[in-house]
């Protein structure tokens, strides 16, 4: 009995083996070879978007459990524009360390998640579909230190996320100013914020945006400055996966179609569904004869409606996750370049896609 | 009669190939050989072509390359031009380290728990039984977030506990003084080498006097004489290599709060996050090592312990002379494992910020192939855990039944 049972099992074994060789020799359509990824999102009926669920502001949980942010909302207009449901979106937390991983093995459609733009990211992990947040990486300190000047911080113990670029910025700054500082590494933010308001680090270092967001969820946020300059260029924006230029194509659009729906004063109030007597807004929104590459990307004629309907345009976003954080927009990089129509062009602003046409 | 002439061919020994034990065997060793090497193949073939399919990187060329990112804590001497490969040994002493001295406190503390959890005082056994149910039955990661935030309540750097100024406590870790090279690192390493040499001949004069007592009667009190050789060797090497280089091998060298930020400079300063993995990996594994000490214990024969009581032994030496030695054949294989499981589980130091071989591993993989970066340390790591098994190994062979 005990041998006839090993021989089946054994046989089973020997079968799987089998059935997984004549699996393996067929072209993979898991791969995307057969299927683009907007047939499969739409196949699939939700877009994967990996996000942060701990930096205010940017990817972070309201008090009924919901993600909400800046990186949030550039999901749900992914969503509207290839689903026409913002809703539609399947959240992935992934932590600073795992965003790599998790792009080179194709796991989610799309990730918005504080992520700067490097040009060996842009080599290994995936495409980056434009800049959507200019920051650039400072030091957060406890004010009664005095210290307010980065430099001065020689001697002390900095606390840095893993995974980060921050952290390999940190270690040029160290080097480059022969600075003796030591570097305390976490994987997650919530311990690292614990250890810094304990005193043991005296800084805490990330993208400036990123300091201004954790130092609001602190008890008593006037207790810490964030010391001026920058030690880095920190380009933040959503990114595709290699292999589908399609997909990486839709999601640039759909940045474009924010920016421009600010540019040319549409909100999600006023989104126009009959022609308005402006040739550009009525080719952005599909109500022209003219289109932008709806039709080449496989979008609806009318997917800006549907986009700024859900979401609103870029400075509706902003004002909502960002402005609240104290992160002024006016003024900064992260204002318009463009406007429409253009009497002082450009604005002086940095935040800039290709025109829709 | 082709039937017939079939039946004779698929006969061996007279019996029918189907039937016969030697073939159903053979077939069924070859079938499952066959199984394992298709499934390896598969898993081989599937990795590699999902590497090429999405173009992931791969290759170990970074080992070469500059690491260029900071290491929080380090036991070998690292700097941020050194190599990936050097990196990767750095870390991987920090685990190692961590991993020795938890192991030794871990069994240490956990023989404690377990000879208590059978003493026959009933508050004792109790609280012994109470510790081992609750650290036994906490998840290891919560243990270690949990001593982190109470290591945080401690005052920060700035305000330390400080012990007659030389011993110092804050929440950055813990600094005392420690012997260090007052000059140059050769007189200090060549006394440290003699000392060694001193210490091993105070072990053989131990057993050479115990062995000697043993076979003649001749009292000649080992310990003390081992003890006195150990130290009169180091005593006289630091004599003449004082003499010799003009000055103290080494000196105490005293912990100090310096700079603007009072750090604390000097010493050994042993990090927080190192503090918290050992406090934490030494609570959970003790518990698990206390019942393994206790099984084994109970293991022994109760005749043995009521024979050596009958003798004249006091309980301690029962426990000592009679009971453990046997004990300890029993406790040895399921305790290398528990040693094994501290080093794996100081892998979690990642949450806490202290820079194992996984926390420093996962950092890499952003300037350096994953793939490649998780091979060395799950290499690594099975170096680590073959090692554990080897010393159990070792010691089983020696501990082993001779001529049963």
């Amino acid at each position: 009995m005990v041998r006839f049972l090993a021989l089946v099992l054994v046989l089973a074994a020997a079968a799987m083996v089998l059935t997984a060789c004549t699996d393996n020799g067929d072209p993979a359509p898991e791969n995307g070879d057969m299927m683009s990824r907007l047939a499969t999102v739409q196949e699939r009926g939700t877009l994967v978007c990996a996000i942060n669920t701990s930096l205010p502001g940017f990817g972070a949980l309201d008090d009924d459990g919901n993600n909400v942010g800046f990186d949030i909302d550039q999901c749900r207009a992914v969503a509207a524009a290839v689903l026409g449901d913002p809703d539609a979106v399947e959240y992935r937390p992934t932590v600073a360390g795992e965003r790599g991983p998790t792009m080179q093995a194709g796991e989610v459609d799309l990730m918005v998640r504080n992520t700067t733009w490097t040009s060996v990211r842009d080599a290994t992990w995936g495409n980056f579909a434009w800049t959507t947040f200019y920051d650039g990486q400072g030091f957060m300190v406890p004010a009664s230190l005095g210290v307010s000047d980065p430099l001065e911080l020689d001697g002390s113990t900095v606390c840095v996320l893993q995974g980060t670029t921050t952290e390999l910025n940190l270690e040029d700054f160290i080097t480059q100013h022969n600075l003796n500082i030591r570097v305390t590494t976490f994987d997650d933010q919530a311990p690292l914020s614990e250890a810094y308001l304990a005193g043991q680090c005296q800084a805490e270092t990330t993208d400036r945006s990123g300091l201004t967001s954790v130092r609001a969820t602190f008890d008593n946020p006037a207790a810490h400055v964030i010391l001026p300059g920058t030690i880095s260029e920190e380009p933040l924006g959503p990114v595709v996966p290699h292999g589908d230029e399609q997909w990486y194509d839709i999601v640039k659009s759909v940045v474009a179609i924010l920016i421009y729906s600010e540019a040319y004063g549409i909100d999600s109030r006023n989104v126009p569904t009959a022609q308005t007597g402006s040739r550009a807004v009525d080719r952005l929104f599909g109500l022209g004869d003219s289109n932008w590459g709806q039709e080449d990307l496989g979008l609806s004629q009318t997917v800006a409606q549907d986009i700024i309907r859900a979401v609103g345009n870029y400075g509706e976003i902003y004002d909502r996750h960002l402005t609240p954080l104290g992160l002024q927009r006016e003024g900064t990089r992260n204002a318009l370049w463009i406007a429409a129509p253009c009497e002082d062009c450009p604005k002086g602003g940095e935040i800039y896609a290709a025109p829709l046409r | 009669m082709a039937g017939h002439h079939t039946a004779r061919l698929l006969t061996y020994q007279g019996i029918p190939v189907w039937r016969h034990i030697v073939v159903i065997q053979w077939a069924l060793q070859v079938l499952s050989a066959v199984a394992v090497a298709g499934l390896v193949f598969w898993f081989f073939t599937n990795i590699s072509n999902a590497i090429d399919d999405r173009d992931i990187p791969y290759g170990f060329s970074f080992l070469e390359r500059a690491y260029q990112t900071p290491i929080g804590e380090h036991v070998l001497p690292y700097d941020s031009s050194d190599t990936y490969a050097y990196a990767f040994l750095v870390a991987a002493s920090n685990t190692v380290v961590l991993a020795i001295v938890g192991v030794i406190l871990a069994i240490s503390f956990g023989t404690l728990i377990g000879i208590a959890r059978i003493s026959s005082n009933w508050a004792l056994s109790r609280l012994a039984l109470a510790y081992v149910e609750f650290f036994r039955n906490v998840p290891v990661l919560v243990l270690i977030l949990f001593t982190f935030y109470i290591m945080l309540l401690l005052p920060p750097v700035a305000e330390s506990y400080s012990v007659g100024g030389r011993v110092y406590l804050h929440n950055g870790g813990l600094a005392v003084p420690w012997p260090t090279p007052a000059g140059q690192a050769l007189p200090a390493l060549a006394w440290l080498a003699l000392a060694a040499a001193g210490a091993a001949a105070g072990v053989l004069t131990h057993r050479f006097l115990t062995r000697r007592e043993a076979v003649t009667g001749h009292v000649s009190y080992p310990l003390t004489a081992g003890i006195a050789t150990a130290l009169g060797i180091a005593l006289i090497f630091w004599i003449v290599i004082a003499l010799l280089s003009g000055a103290a091998p080494l000196t105490i060298e005293t912990p100090a709060p310096t700079g603007r930020f009072s750090t604390i400079e000097g010493g050994l300063h042993v990090r927080a996050g190192a503090i918290v993995m050992l406090i934490s990996l030494v609570i959970y594994t003790a518990a698990f090592i206390a019942e393994i000490v206790r099984a084994g214990i109970q293991s022994v024969g109760k005749g043995q312990t009521e024979a050596a009581l009958a003798t004249g032994l006091h309980s301690v030496g029962v426990l000592r002379y009679i009971v453990f030695p046997q004990a300890v054949r029993v406790i040895v294989p399921p305790l290398i494992s528990q040693c094994l499981n501290l080093t794996k589980n100081s892998s979690l130091a990642a949450a806490i910020g202290f820079a194992d071989l996984t926390n420093v591993a996962i950092t890499m993989t952003q300037t350096a192939p994953a793939i490649s970066i998780f091979l060395i340390i799950m290499a690594a790591y099975l170096l680590m855990s073959l090692a554990w098994s080897a010393i159990g190994n070792i010691y089983n062979w020696r501990a082993r039944i001779v001529g049963t």
